[in-house]
């Protein structure tokens, strides 16, 4: 299939002939986004440099009916940027200026083709942070992590994208240029439409711009390790730190799993015979972080650990970082498919639902090893299998239903960062319930009339 | 689907196409295309071998060329794809017969002509010993030994006990580089017949590809030797009356195939100031045979390099390989920048006394078209074969 001529030659004289591709080899490296499996062959490929030339695109779309499918770096990881319907991706990566860093506003403001790292660093060098710190940051778009609202590694301290987001400028599919929120904390004049198009995962508008909060850079950074005979253990740990009356920017824990396929690939020292590791750090004034990191060496030791060690210096930090990083790659290495998940439960319920994961992993025989953010509950169960053995790509997908189920059985949810995509689309009404997601999809018909802006993702 | 075995299973599958490898990627920082990326062009990889794609097809050929084989992506794949060695099978693949680019045929059946490479040798004088048993020996280099023929002289300085027999061919790094990946092996595996024992190399391409062959015990460049064998760099470079501030281009396959970038830091830096300058580690654009292949791209590649190297107040670039050398050395005299390139053995040599390294005068626009043509008249040549080549 491919798009009428008198379709394309439009979409050239509104973007400009080099900014439009069609030939089967162009598309090509488009049918696909960083999640496993999925895969859409559009009919063409955008790049817009203004909103305007977005707002041209989406009214000839929805004139013609045509899908559309924002796309920003193409990191995500629930396939919410594959053109399942085929039509037009939009590639916003031309628009990459960094518009605004306002030490005495604690603001930026960013088109949303900008990196993550490059905001981060534009920031950094005025002496702010822009907390949110996606494990793709350095790949990702702001936009792409707005219309995702991407969590990362500091979730409980600092909390996601959404809280971070004070004005957006979308375009909508039927070519209205609207401005949500600003340059404003405080601002209840209508619905909250900034914080419904964070996290639409691009069905409901086209983000171009973006504005968002910024910190003042906190002055030192310390980190520790803690292992535990189990993660029972490591739980109560996390349990009595934050009782503790502390709230720690890093927080992060591996299964026995990971911890051996770490030390299989990274050869870092780690303890072979640990059942769990809790990577913990502060950030702040250095007499703050000094006192916290010790306070919480103190509480994991209260609760069993079997070693406690903080971090010398910010080489050794970045060692023990290094295992939490590892782990992800440690774990790809052995196969080749990978399919990360992000179920989520409340806290204090990690390390039982990490024993239900290993419960389901064997009632399925497949291999699942679970790394992620103990601070605020977010699982990352990894599975590991070759790409080729459709058998066992099965029960993965069997496995990760009992898993999703177990964590809306628990309080939790299918998805705490990744997104619902096309990927987890058939658990959402699981989760969400058929009255709630009746009501998504007439706010959806409210913004997209002829339903053409990233049709089918996010339960829509 | 069937699948076409264009590529090995076990690195094409290697690949989740997560991306972190875009930002490491400076073709992909030219276009801000998914298809000038590794992940893309990967992609297309796997198009091509499933049959989606011919490799007929436009995109396929412009971005097999395009690509500068630089592997800046391998060090930040956290999947461990080998890049470099999917790029070798694609180009077997693509560039078979008639799209083979008619300059890489040229280049190919010089660089494998022993007695050309001789006569080379003869006319042009680099360093020249019996060989030694047992001892190290000095890899010439195809075109090196003709190009730059004074490297190998120098190294003699810094290195007295290095053997270097004439008789030796080319390391086929060219060939596996540039579609020939058997034929490239099989002159490695002759090279490594020729110079028994421990090779070591001026060139970071020549010696990563060399060391995929015959394993990095045997096959160590330059600084890595110097570095392992404990030696200390002798005497001080001065230039007008302070300690010479030097900066270094890294060689990609050295840097990203066999991780060597910190040695050669710490040898200019026990003979003159270092300076790092940002980017220092990203590809020059030479990338063996692009820079003749694509001299526009690798133009744009270099551009922001030389803006930085200006900036820094440097007096020489240091280069450990010839093709990164020559790019810098004309992209520098196109500017009529005072900033001179040079070869780490020459810089080296020259700390301990030996040949003095060209001096970093304001160059005047004669110097700037005298080093313009010299940078230039190999690839004419090379061109004007070609065509003859073609018109036959």
């Amino acid at each position: 299939m491919s798009l009428d001529r008198g379709v394309v030659a439009e979409l050239e004289a509104i973007v400009g002939a080099e900014h439009v591709r069609t030939a089967p080899g162009d598309v090509e490296p488009y049918t696909r986004d960083a999640t496993p499996v999925f895969r859409g062959v559009p009919e063409a490929v955008v790049f817009p440099r203004t909103a305007d030339e977005v707002a041209a695109v989406l009214r000839l779309a929805t004139r013609r009916h045509i899908p559309v499918t924002p796309r920003g770096a193409g990191s995500n990881l629930c396939a919410a940027t594959v053109a399942e319907y085929g039509g037009i991706v939009l590639v916003l990566t031309r628009m990459d200026t960094i518009l605004e860093i306002s030490p005495d506003e604690l603001l930026a403001r960013v088109e949303a083709g900008v990196s993550t790292v490059a905001l981060a660093a534009a920031a950094a060098a005025k002496g702010l942070l822009y907390a949110p710190d996606p494990g793709s940051r350095t790949v990702s778009t702001v936009g792409g992590n707005v219309a995702t609202c991407a969590g990362g590694l500091r979730g409980l301290k600092y909390g996601v994208t959404r809280n971070y987001v004070l004005g957006a400028t979308a375009v909508l599919p039927t070519g209205e240029v609207i401005r949500t929120g600003g340059r404003l904390w405080k601002d209840v004049a209508g619905y909250d439409l900034t914080r419904l198009l964070t996290g639409s995962e691009g069905t409901l508008g086209v983000l171009t711009e973006l504005t968002v909060a910024l910190l003042p850079m906190p002055a030192t950074a310390g980190t520790g390790v803690a292992y535990f005979g189990g993660l029972a253990d490591a739980g109560r740990a996390v349990s009595a730190i934050i009782s503790d009356g502390i709230v720690p920017a890093t927080l992060e824990f591996l299964d026995a799993k990971c911890i051996g396929a770490v030390e299989e690939y990274a050869r870092l020292g780690l303890r072979a015979d640990a059942g769990a590791l809790l990577l913990f750090g502060d950030d702040g004034p250095p007499d703050v972080v000094e006192r916290n990191l010790e306070r919480i060496g103190e509480r994991c030791a209260a609760t069993g650990a079997l070693e406690v060690t903080l971090a010398e210096s910010i080489a050794r930090s970045e060692a023990l970082l290094a295992a939490r990083r590892c782990a992800l790659p440690a774990l790809s290495r052995l196969g080749t498919l990978t399919v990360l998940e992000d179920a989520t439960v409340p806290r204090p319920r990690i390390a039982e639902m990490v024993d239900r994961i290993d419960g389901i992993a064997e009632r399925h025989d497949v291999p699942m090893a679970t790394f992620g953010h103990a601070g605020d509950g977010n699982l990352h169960p990894t599975s590991v299998v070759d790409q080729r053995d459709e058998a066992a790509i099965g029960r993965v997908h069997k496995a990760f239903g009992d898993v999703f189920a177990a964590a809306i059985e628990m309080d939790g949810t299918i998805t705490g960062e990744h997104g619902v995509g096309a990927a987890k689309r058939d658990f959402l009404e699981a989760r969400l319930g058929s009255d709630q997601l009746a009501l998504l999809r007439r706010i959806k018909a409210a913004f997209d009339p002829a339903g053409i802006l990233n049709p089918g993702k996010l339960g829509s | 689907v069937t699948d076409r075995e264009i590529f090995d299973h076990v690195l094409l599958d290697r690949c989740i196409s997560c991306g972190f490898c875009l930002p490491a990627c400076p073709t992909y920082a030219l276009t801000r295309d998914e298809a000038s990326s590794p992940r893309g062009r990967i992609t297309l990889m796997r198009a091509l071998e499933t049959g989606t794609l011919d490799a007929d097809d436009d995109r396929l050929r412009a971005e097999s060329s395009f690509c500068l084989g630089c592997r800046a992506c391998e060090p930040v794949c956290p999947a461990g794809v080998q890049y470099g060695q999917l790029l070798e099978q694609w180009r077997d693949h693509q560039w078979r017969g008639r799209r083979r680019p008619p300059l890489v045929q040229v280049l190919l059946r010089v660089a494998e002509r022993t007695p050309l490479l001789l006569l080379m040798g003869a006319v042009r004088r680099p360093a020249r010993t019996p060989p030694s048993p047992g001892g190290p020996s000095l890899m010439l280099g195809c075109f090196e030994r003709a190009l730059y023929p004074g490297v190998s002289r120098a190294v003699r300085r810094v290195l007295p006990d290095v053997a270097v027999p004439a008789d030796q061919g080319c390391c086929g790094a060219l060939h596996a580089h540039n579609g020939e990946s058997k034929r490239g092996h099989a002159l490695a595996e002759r090279l490594g017949e020729e110079l028994p024992g421990v090779i070591v190399t001026t060139a970071g391409g020549c010696a990563a590809h060399l060391a995929s062959v015959l394993g990095t015990d045997r096959v160590q460049e330059l600084s890595d030797h110097l570095v392992r064998s404990g030696a200390v760099p002798r005497g001080e470079l001065r230039v007008d009356g302070r300690r010479a501030r030097v900066a270094i281009q890294d060689s990609c396959h050295l840097r990203n195939g066999l991780g060597v970038s910190a040695q050669p830091r710490e040898l200019i830096a026990a003979v003159a100031e270092f300076v790092a300058v940002p980017g220092d580690g990203g590809c020059c654009g030479s990338a063996g045979t692009y820079s003749l292949l694509r001299p526009r791209d690798a133009r744009r590649i270099v551009a922001p390099k030389l803006d930085a190297l200006e900036a820094a107040g440097i007096d020489y670039v240091v280069a450990v390989n010839p093709g990164c050398l020559r790019q810098l050395q004309a992209g520098l005299a196109r500017r009529g920048s005072t900033i001179r390139a040079v070869h780490l053995a020459d810089l080296l040599a020259a700390a301990a006394g030996g040949k003095r390294l060209p001096r970093g005068v304001p160059a005047t626009a004669r110097a700037a078209g005298r080093a313009r043509r010299l940078g230039g008249s190999v690839a004419t040549r090379i061109r004007r074969a070609t065509n003859r080549a073609n018109s036959r």
